[in-house]
């Protein structure tokens, strides 16, 4: 019988199967539903600034609409953004309590950072609450163009420099793949104290509604094809970092979890694939590697952990870009 | 609605308002300028706990009363939270029955020396004022002259008390003794009420006692009002907590047949930045409650606050303002406001932002803590501020606070008092599972008759509001007992 246990920011996970940061991670209830489902660890949904904002705005509009909410020269209306982020961050702490206290499974809180102000204390709390390791979902978007790369970048390793000050549990970046040097930047943050990456973080993007003339969003849910990008990059980057490589966005199946392991990634996050299919998939997912790492005759991950990363393939270059030109150019 | 009209139209019909009316010209009245308050010198009042206020001499309180029209729509009326007959009171004052002012402002309000001290004037029934809507001029000085009947009376050993009608035996229970409890008590004793009000501290008035400084209010005042509700029959009791020392239910065994809970917003918010924790960084409620109700002023005393020398308070409420003037009085040499806005936004009245920047304070906008440092001794040395700027307004008009990147500095502290709100007591709400609250820990009421879902528990004041002025809270109080008194004549009816 295979052994799924596997390895991820010093931590024992029964499997590399682990829940990214999503409304199917936001109560203890989830939680205990996924442990008994089989996932090897969760991460937390994130808390995010800009929902806080919308909570704020939400609570000044009630307060202009109803009379018995908040004087219009109360102190507590005047810092209702600040009273509602401290509030959403008490119930934050209040889950990582009781899944520590009452599962098993490894909890990893997440944290999406857009400055380091204010969310590198809230670190420390997280720490002190019980999370086995922090994932920082940073994403600075470049709306300014009057700041150069380096500019945004440097704001990338601050934050990171000053969480790992603050805390003692591990921590993992979370990043979009939009960096004119990605590896270099990748490298960086594994010298700025990272103790692992989860390539890559997927926004929801805007589409266009043309029956309506209006703008939308588009399809919320990954789809299978989107995993190539980040199978390419944990490829690449397996035999480079010395530290961990989560692959997330596109893993769909027990197949698409195996791809991302030969690459080199020590786990993957799925919450796409369970919002279409269930919880259940887990299982699925965890039945299928089984029987393929006992007909291929595997007994532990380690065994083919990276086995087709880009430095060990036959052929590296499979996994640059060149090849993929090439490749195209030859269809007709 | 219609009753109201009536009888302001027949009061102000009534001869001596009539001849009043003529004895001046419009165009006289008009033009006359708007009174000053007189005020201490700010450089010795800063090292006193001396009323900032002084009061209006009373040729000027009649001088400014001239200013009414007694207008025949008194449209001041709709800006007072309680209702007061504003035009007949600053007509009594021209007439110069000063006496009869004060029970005027008694019809009504239960504290109104307290109101013409605290009550925000200007955004009420000054803000409505026909001075101010028509004529584009100051508007009539009403705060000061409620203040001025009221101290009249009291000064002049006439304070009155209102009638109460026959008891009618039936108990009603008052939990907390701020300004929502106290104008609830008010009208049902005058309504032949048996009231108790229960405190929980060891002084009545709440947060006009623990809240609100001497220089302020003093609270020679607060006790006054509160002796004559002791005349009027209310029996009052200290030292009680409703919910633990006695539940709801041995009050009703007691006989208790309908209560009114305003039990306030004692929680104090924090801001939840690094280094909060650390000691000499207080929450605004236990800086005011320990100075101004536990002496912690007072040396002797055996919880003295530390007087600092670099007093920095967050926040730009009133609140703030009373700290970090208390603060001063305390000896710093440095007090400062920091706020992360501008003065415009600040929700402190404009009167005290005035007083505090003569005391020497100094007002530090667009500024927000985000760090705070210690000593070996955990003792709060350092905090680090980030400049802010004024971003897109939001839902409420205001701009919002931006932080700008990269601009942090510090500032060295050694008292810090965060001032940035309160949430509801949370203990009633907790100890009754059938009450409803809404998601910010308030109790929901019906906004007519503020009755809960607890059908004999009525409430008001910053436990329903979540941060209230002292004039909204007895709004509260008044709205809730006119409720109660018709839950009860109802339930004693059927029963």
């Amino acid at each position: 019988m295979a052994d799924l246990t596997t390895k991820y920011l010093g931590l024992t996970l029964r499997n590399p199967i682990i829940i990214a940061s999503s409304g199917l991670t936001d109560s203890f209830e989830k939680i205990t539903e996924l442990e008994r489902n089989g996932a090897g660890a969760v991460v937390l949904k994130s808390l995010f600034e800009e929902q806080i904002i919308l909570e704020a705005e939400h609570n000044l509009k009630e307060a202009g609409r109803n009379r018995l909410i908040y004087a219009e020269f109360s102190e507590t209306l005047d810092y209702i953004d600040v009273h509602i982020r401290d509030k959403e961050l008490g119930k934050y702490l209040d889950i990582i309590k009781q899944v520590k206290k009452e599962l098993t499974i490894p909890l990893i809180a997440s944290v999406n950072c857009v400055s380091d102000i204010g969310w590198t204390g809230f670190a420390k709390q997280i720490e002190k609450a019980g999370a086995d390791a922090l994932e920082l979902n940073i994403f600075i978007m470049p709306f300014g163009f009057d700041n150069n790369c380096d500019e945004i970048e440097q704001k990338y390793y601050k934050i990171l420099r000053k969480v790992k000050q603050e805390i003692n549990i591990p921590v993992a970046v979370k990043i979009s793949p939009y960096f004119a040097n990605l590896g270099k930047v990748i490298l960086n943050l594994e010298s700025e104290g990272a103790n692992g990456v989860v390539l890559f973080n997927r926004f929801t993007s805007p589409d266009i509604d043309i029956e309506n003339i209006n703008v939308t969003i588009a399809e919320v849910l990954s789809s299978p094809f989107e995993m190539t990008n980040s199978l390419r990059w944990v490829a690449i980057l397996a035999n480079r970092l010395k530290i961990d490589i989560a692959a997330t966005t596109g893993i769909h199946d027990g197949k698409a979890v195996i791809k991302q392991i030969l690459a080199g990634a020590s786990v993957v996050q799925v919450a796409s694939s369970l919002y279409i299919n269930g919880i259940s998939h887990i299982t699925e997912m965890l039945k299928y590697i089984e029987s393929w790492m006992d007909k291929k005759g595997y007994n532990y991950i380690d065994q083919f952990k990276g086995k087709l990363s880009q430095e060990k393939h036959s052929h590296p270059d499979v996994y640059e870009r060149l090849q993929f030109m090439r490749y195209f150019s030859k269809l007709k | 609605m219609n009753n109201i009209n009536e009888y302001l139209k027949e009061e102000r019909n009534k001869e001596w308002r009539v001849e009043l009316r003529k004895s001046m010209k419009a165009k006289e009245r008009t033009d006359k300028m708007r009174v000053h308050m007189p005020e201490a010198d700010p450089m010795i009042r800063n090292k006193n706990s001396e009323e900032v206020n002084k009061g209006l001499v009373l040729q000027n309180a009649v001088s400014e009363a001239a200013r009414c029209l007694d207008c025949a729509k008194p449209t001041c009326i709709d800006g007072c939270p309680v209702g007061i007959n504003i035009p007949k009171f600053v007509k009594q004052i021209e007439a110069k029955d000063f006496n009869g002012a004060a029970s005027t402002l008694k019809e009504t309000n239960a504290l109104p020396a307290v109101c013409g001290r605290v009550c925000p004037q200007e955004i009420q029934c000054e803000a409505t004022c026909f001075y101010t809507v028509s004529l584009k001029k100051d508007p009539v000085a009403i705060g000061h002259l409620e203040r001025f009947a009221a101290d009249y009376e009291r000064n002049n050993g006439n304070t009155s008390v209102p009638v109460v009608d026959k008891p009618n035996g039936i108990k009603i229970a008052i939990v907390g003794s701020g300004p929502a409890g106290l104008a609830c008590a008010s009208d049902m004793a005058k309504w032949g009420y048996e009231v108790t009000v229960f405190e929980a501290l060891h002084e009545f008035g709440g947060v006009l006692k623990y809240g609100i400084p001497e220089f302020r209010l003093p609270n020679e005042i607060v006790d006054v009002e509160i002796d004559v509700m002791k005349k009027m029959g209310v029996k009052f009791r200290k030292n009680i907590i409703i919910g633990k020392t006695l539940t709801f239910d041995d009050l009703r065994e007691q006989g208790f047949k309908a209560f009114f809970v305003g039990s306030g917003a004692g929680n104090p918010s924090f801001m939840n930045i690094p280094g909060e924790n650390y000691n000499n960084i207080f929450s605004s409620n236990e800086y005011l409650t320990r100075v101004n109700l536990m002496n912690a002023a007072n040396d002797a005393f055996d919880t003295p606050v530390i007087s600092g020398k670099n007093v920095a308070v967050i926040g730009g409420g009133n609140t703030a303002m009373d700290s970090v003037r208390t603060a001063k009085r305390l000896g710093a040499d440095r007090a400062m406001i920091i706020y992360r806005r501008s003065v415009e936004e600040m929700p402190a009245r404009v009167e005290e932002i005035k007083h505090a920047i003569e005391e020497g304070i100094e007002i530090m906008t667009l500024h927000n803590p985000v760090e705070y440092f210690a000593d070996e001794k955990g003792r709060v040395n350092k905090m680090k501020v980030q400049k802010m700027e004024l971003g897109e307004p939001d839902s409420s008009g205001r701009r919002r606070p931006i932080p700008i990147e990269n601009s942090e500095f510090d500032i060295e502290v050694d008292t810090v008092i965060v001032s940035v709100g309160v949430s509801p007591n949370p203990l009633i709400p907790s100890v009754l599972p059938d009450l409803n609250i809404s998601r910010w820990g308030t109790i929901e009421v019906n906004p007519e008759t503020m009755q809960s879902s607890v059908e004999d528990l009525f409430a008001g004041g910053d436990i329903v509001r979540g941060g209230a002025t002292v004039i909204l809270a007895m709004g509260d109080g008044r709205l809730a007992a006119d409720g109660m008194h018709k839950y009860v004549s109802e339930k004693v009816k059927i029963n």
